[in-house]
């Protein structure tokens, strides 16, 4: 069959950049799903994205769907024929619904017995019919952030920005549907300033190329590259480099459709504050690229613009005015922030809300500088106290200075800033500066002790406070970055190696709240805490490249201790790799199903009978005092293994004694000391968690 | 595109000329050309022009409606003494309100730009997202910041909810920040040094406003009026509503609005108290909504406009 290319676009006023590329993903890998299902699946799939369009070019489309055979069951043979053998009323009715002639019918044998069947061949549809119903179908369910109406406003009209063009061409013809009440056609428009007018297309390569000839390039990571290469350019052009960043270049691919560059200065005086704040009003509030030279920021940046060149130096010139306001706007804001101390700012926390249930900034600080003592005492670190208290006094007055009302990615860095040039100690200033951290799953933690303890104690607190209202994350929604913020836990502690039961900690985080704040008690606030804190610590081992099976046999026999889970887990890893552990596994998952609910008590070494059951409690001791010693060295793989190597006696033991014994007392001995091989051996990991290549064949 | 050598230079020295009231004389042309009631500021004090009655009562209900007005905005904790060349307490917004929100708005606008004698090509125009959401009106709306040459001049809005009323048609709301874009014409460095017209400056016209508001709202406001001004005009705008009167009503909460302001910036609200004030003037702003759209009387006056003539 001959195939044909389709080209699909849907032109809408600026898309936000975020976003862009998942709406552009998410597009293109539907449409391909969908006609796959539709027996209609293209040779290949292009997406294309710029702010004022999504597009999608289907190539290879089969012209239409093949026919189909199919059968459908009538009434039974019995009553389909009268006597005379002529076909009864039953089966003329059938035959007229399913639209055959009489005598086209069959007899066939189905599980219903011998049956009446016709047989008819269904025609596929045209790829044009299928796209007209699929297009429109497909781009009502993209799923964007935030979504709108616009001019009259219709209920069931929303996306993500008004939508003011589709373009939909199949093999040089349109393929009619509607979309948000605008008709597809065979035109679309150029860039919105430096081309006029709008112009046809027949085909895919033709929309390219003329999109291109006309300021567009459609593909972001075109736009990406033309960014990046000509920024480093232009960036060496003043003896500097361009910082990789690879988010910024991102999101400016996205805010633009021919991306063209201008380098600008800003006045070398701003070089003398601090590089966070001119970094961050670049990168941040402009967009702009900082350029960096051999030691330290250069007075140059690299702005990208929508437009080819700058025909009149007006780009650069309005870009460098803008950055010298913003800069000179920032050296007020900082000049005026430091007239004021730190610690004065203390009053003004008590008007700023942390969460309208639980109080103000100022009552969170007096919370943050209890937890971080105990934190600190907890991890062997009652060194830092001092430190750690005068941190959390000042944590949070940066909120109320100036630049952290402008610059809000600042918090936290303005804070240490102000509290290094108030001549506190490193750790005390680093501490502030660092408490934010880490933001994401790829940032760094915070670099020393004390502002790790500052962040522990800052998650600890909003945690307990959060869950206790009942604020717990659903689904995609988690206002508050409870998600992170406990992620941020996990991997400071790990990251830190602090082996502590972290319980306790969440509890005296619940207990400094006000005794009046409603919400969940304490035990259930901390059950669900450690809910949540198992998927975080489940996503970090995932990441890590430990598997699901061996993560939930760690984390089923305790997770509060988190750095301990992590050794664990690396332990029953490496365990694995050297050692052939499927026969206790298998033992494991024997003794649990043979122990089911039952506790027995202690084994009674009087009431062994058979050699093996002997053998299995002198190997199980033996083992048990080797374990106790690699278990206080933290050796915890040694243990695995040591563990595993009494494999053998378990064998043994199934195959030749009878747990069931008979006689009760017996019985009960026998299952005693399964318990307690049990009990000793899975303080690790819970082996019988774990899935074994026999158990996925035997289940297959 | 008009390349034309002459016609780009006569518009860049027009750029150079521009003065503040010849940017709001030429503006305020522009969208009367494009069909616009032209209305006067709101003779109240409010934070932005999107309170004027002509904005957020008019966005309500299905009536067609344009209209533009440049609004003094007052932002009480804004204000720097008239030492920061940046900020005001009370600055300037040209507000265009089009009913239901044109295919082509965006394009009606960028020519308002070109009215400025800006020559689009030779800048950089970007809509950035910038999403607008007002506590105290229970509105909020989903749009852009405008960029010019990395100048955000213009915050552009459809208007999704206003008073808790989902909105149907929606509105396109443009805001121009009126100094910002009279700084970027001129390039002048402070705020101060935007020529009014051509004999004074806005430093000549308005610092003294700035000083002396700043002192005022910072250290000098008496927060007791200030808090009896808001309970009283919250009953007053009850009273109101109770007698049916909406637009009284209306300013009332304006004034609530206000003196919550005042006694923000006197640093006289603490935590507890702003989440429940914000709710209390949300509530009259949603009660003030519901009431204009609902009554009969209401739907009468607003649907069979008085003649031209009387």
């Amino acid at each position: 069959m001959s195939t044909k290319d389709f080209v699909f676009e849907i032109r809408t006023e600026e898309i936000p950049a975020p976003a862009l590329t998942p709406a552009r993903l998410e597009l293109a890998r539907r449409l391909g799903d969908v006609l796959g299902e539709e027996s209609l699946a293209p040779a290949s799939v292009e997406s294309y994205a710029t702010p004022r369009r999504l597009a999608v070019v289907l190539r290879g489309l089969p012209e239409r769907q093949a026919d189909r055979f199919a059968e459908v069951l009538g009434p039974p043979e019995s009553s389909a024929f009268k006597p005379d053998g002529t076909p009864s009323k039953a089966a003329e009715g059938f035959a007229k619904a399913q639209k055959v002639e009489v005598t086209e019918l069959v007899v066939v044998d189905s599980p219903r017995g011998r049956t009446v069947a016709a047989r008819k061949t269904i025609a596929g549809r045209d790829a044009a019919e299928v796209l007209a119903e699929v297009v429109p179908r497909v781009v009502n369910e993209l799923t964007f952030p935030k979504t709108m109406r616009w001019g009259a406003g219709e209920r069931a009209l929303t996306f993500v920005r008004p939508v003011r063009g589709v373009l939909a061409v199949l093999d040089g013809r349109v393929v009619p549907f509607a979309l948000f009440g605008v008709a597809a056609g065979d035109r679309t428009v150029g860039h919105r300033i430096l081309s006029d007018g709008d112009f046809a297309v027949t085909g895919p390569d033709d929309y390219l190329e003329k999109l291109r000839g006309r300021f567009v390039e459609p593909d972001p990571e075109t736009r990406r590259l033309r960014i990046l290469e000509d920024a480093r350019a232009k960036a060496s052009a003043v003896g500097g480099s361009i910082e990789a960043h690879a988010d910024l270049a991102n999101t400016l691919a996205d805010l633009v459709e021919w991306p063209g560059l201008v380098r600008g200065a800003y006045a070398p005086e701003f070089l003398e504050l601090p590089e966070e704040v001119t970094v961050t009003a670049m990168r941040v509030h402009q967009k702009f690229l900082p350029v960096r030279g051999p030691s330290g920021l250069l007075p140059h940046f690299i702005a990208v613009m929508d437009n080819s060149e700058d025909r009149k130096g007006f780009i650069a010139k309005g870009s460098e005015w803008v950055l010298n306001a913003r800069l000179a706007d920032a050296r007020f804001f900082f000049e005026d922030d430091v007239r004021h101390g730190l610690e004065s700012r203390l009053p003004q926390l008590e008007k700023l809300t942390f969460q309208e249930r639980l109080g103000s900034y100022r009552a969170k600080t007096e919370r943050l500088r209890e937890l971080s003592e105990a934190i600190a005492v907890r991890v062997g670190r009652a060194d830092l106290v001092e430190a750690v208290r005068t941190a959390a006094l000042l944590s949070k007055t940066d909120l109320t200075t100036q630049l952290v009302k402008e610059f809000t990615d600042l918090q936290g860095v303005m804070g240490g800033i102000y509290a290094r040039r108030e001549r506190h100690n490193d750790s005390v200033w680093k501490a502030i500066y660092d408490q934010y951290k880490p933001a994401s799953a790829s940032d760094d933690p915070p670099r020393k002790a004390a502002g790790a303890i500052l962040s522990l104690a800052d998650r600890f607190d909003s945690l307990a406070g959060l869950f206790r209202l009942g604020l717990v994350p659903t689904g995609s929604k988690d206002p508050y970055g409870l998600r992170r913020a406990a992620l941020g836990v996990v991997s400071i502690a790990i990251g830190r190696n602090w082996r502590i039961d972290w319980r306790p900690v969440v509890r005296q985080a619940y207990g400094l709240y006000p005794a009046d704040v409603k919400g969940s008690g304490e035990e259930e606030t901390l059950a669900q805490l450690e809910g949540f804190f198992a998927e975080r610590l489940r996503s970090l081992l995932e990441r890590r490249g430990h598997s699901y099976d061996e993560i939930s046999a760690v984390l089923n026999v305790g997770i509060w201790d988190f750095a301990d889970a992590a050794d664990r887990a690396r332990a029953l890893s490496e365990a694995r790799r050297h050692m052939d552990f499927r026969s206790l596994i298998l033992a494991f998952k024997r003794i649990r199903n043979i122990l089911g609910a039952e506790t027995p008590g202690e084994p009674n070494p009087a009431l062994y009978r058979e050699d093996a059951e002997r053998a299995l409690a002198a190997d199980f001791l033996q083992a048990r005092s080797a374990i106790e010693g690699f278990m206080t060295e933290r050796h915890y793989r040694e243990a695995m293994e040591t563990i595993a190597s009494i494999a053998p006696s378990l064998d043994r033991f199934f195959v030749e004694v009878l747990v069931n014994s008979p006689e009760e007392d017996l019985k009960r001995n026998r299952l005693a000391l399964l318990a307690s091989i049990r009990q000793e051996f899975t303080r690790l990991a819970d082996f019988s968690e774990i899935v074994v290549e026999k158990e996925k064949t035997e289940k297959a | 595109m008009k390349h034309d050598a002459h016609y780009v230079e006569s518009l860049s020295e027009k750029s150079q000329a521009f003065t503040l009231q010849r940017l709001i004389a030429e503006l305020t042309a522009f969208w009367a050309g494009e069909g616009c009631l032209i209305e006067q500021g709101y003779d109240l004090p409010v934070g932005a022009g999107t309170m004027h009655p002509a904005t957020f009562l008019k966005v309500l209900g299905p009536e067609p409606w344009r209209c533009a007005y440049v609004q003094p905005s007052r932002r009480p904790a804004d204000g720097r003494y008239g030492e920061n060349p940046f900020r005001l307490g009370k600055h300037l917004q040209l507000q265009v309100v089009l009913k239901p929100s044109p295919d082509d708005v965006q394009e009606i606008y960028l020519r308002s730009l070109e009215r400025l004698g800006l020559v689009l090509a030779e800048h950089d125009v970007r809509f950035e997202e910038d999403n607008w959401e007002s506590p105290t009106l229970g509105a909020w709306g989903v749009g852009w910041q405008v960029l010019m040459d990395g100048m955000e001049i213009t915050q552009f809005t459809y208007f999704q909810q206003a008073g808790g009323i989902d909105l149907a048609p929606v509105s396109a709301e443009i805001t121009y920040g009126l100094e910002r874009i009279a700084m970027f014409l001129a390039k002048v460095d402070s705020i101060y040094d935007i020529r009014w017209n051509d004999a004074l400056s806005y430093g000549a016209v308005r610092r003294r406003d700035e000083v002396e508001m700043s002192k005022y709202a910072f250290q000098v406001a008496d927060v007791e009026l200030a808090a009896w001004m808001l309970d009283r005009h919250e009953a007053e705008a009850r009273r109101c509503l109770d007698a049916g009167l909406v637009l009284p009503a209306y300013e009332a909460t304006l004034v609530c609005s206000h003196q919550f302001n005042l006694l923000d910036a006197r640093g006289a609200v603490s935590a507890t108290d702003r989440v429940g004030i914000i709710r209390r003037i949300r509530d009259l702003a949603c009660a003030c909504a519901r009431a204009y759209v609902g009554g009969k009387e209401g739907q009468r006056s607003r649907l069979e406009p008085e003649p031209a003539t009387v």
